[in-house]
């Protein structure tokens, strides 16, 4: 089985070069994340625990981004809340292929993000879809904390986050995310038309509406490829 | 952040995710449109954050250097280039900019 330098979803196992790349991902965004809390004022304490028992890096995001936009504190919480809307999608599509067995569903089910349920999910038999699973999680994981780890200990020498284009890092990782749906021409419609509305609004409506109502990107999506369906 | 939003937080996240494996799993599979409305969510709402995330300063729309990183970005993602390089790509581009 050749081994890739990308944590590429296509692999049918993680080899060692993937697990890194993994790990580093998760790094970069954990130091990222954790750098822009403490700019914004969030105290190293709660930064670290944030980014410990949320186990979702976008809701954190959106709900920063509500703030910043002058948001009320419940704006912010249900944008991050609709963001991870996400990883139910996720763990709906890991449980059915896990070993019948109600605790290590409901642990794997907590744990379900993007890159380990795509390499899991690809797996034959249930026992080889957990193991993938979990190995992948682990690579995940321990970037992750070694990368909140670091980053609350540099966010406060750093300054200027803006300068090292650390804003820049979560954006193009959610970009990277959606990359396989983006090909397909539903994702795609669902995308532009969320896209779209999230501009248009974010002008005008009270902070945190633009992200909540960019779910009817997806009955754009619906309506717009259904005739075609039917042909 | 503050403490209620990372309880709240919390309860959300974690909750779907229990929702998804244990609820709503379940009972898709006789609704395929359900379902596929379901597989198109993350597209239309992750989108809506890249966006907040690349043009939006406070509540006005902005043209930066982030949009340029995340041009450059968006360009590695449709090659199918890795996902750390498209990261990096993007920090560094939108960085570059800033100091010229």
């Amino acid at each position: 089985m050749a081994e890739t330098e990308s944590p590429a979803p296509k692999a049918p196992r993680l080899g060692s070069a993937d697990v890194l790349a993994m790990a580093l991902t998760f790094f970069a965004l954990g130091v990222t994340l954790q750098v822009l809390l403490i700019d914004r004022g969030t105290s190293v304490g709660r930064a670290l625990l944030a980014s410990s028992v949320i186990f979702s890096a976008t809701s954190q995001f959106a709900y920063l981004a509500v703030r910043d936009a002058g948001g009320g504190e419940w704006a912010a919480i249900s944008a991050g809340a609709v963001v991870a809307t996400r990883f139910g999608i996720m763990s709906m599509t890991l449980s059915p292929r896990l070993p019948h067995v109600r605790w290590r569903r409901v642990a794997a089910a907590l744990n379900a993000f993007d890159p380990n349920v795509a390499v899991a999910i690809q797996q034959e038999t249930p026992k080889d879809v957990e193991r993938e699973f979990w190995r992948t999680t682990a690579a995940m994981m321990t970037g992750w904390f070694l990368g909140i780890l670091v980053g609350t200990f540099i966010g406060n020498v750093v300054g200027d986050i803006d300068r090292l284009g650390l804003d820049a890092v979560f954006p193009a990782a959610l970009l990277a995310i959606i990359g396989n749906l983006i090909r397909s021409g539903d994702g795609r419609i669902a995308a532009v038309a969320g896209g779209l509305i999230c501009i248009v609004l974010l002008p005008v409506a009270p902070a945190g509406i633009p992200i909540i109502l960019s779910v009817l990107g997806v009955a754009v999506a619906i309506i717009l490829r259904r005739p075609e369906a039917a042909r | 952040m503050s403490t209620l939003s990372i309880i709240a937080l919390v309860v959300a996240v974690w909750g779907q995710r229990l929702l998804g494996a244990f609820v709503v799993g379940p009972v898709l599979g006789r609704r395929p449109v359900v379902a596929q409305a379901m597989g198109l969510l993350p597209a239309a709402v992750v989108m809506a954050v890249i966006i907040q995330l690349t043009v939006a300063e406070g509540k006005s729309l902005v043209v930066d250097e982030r949009l340029a990183g995340m041009a450059v970005a968006g360009i590695l993602v449709w090659r199918r280039a890795p996902f750390l390089a498209v990261v990096l790509a993007a920090a560094a581009v939108t960085a570059l900019l800033r100091v010229c």
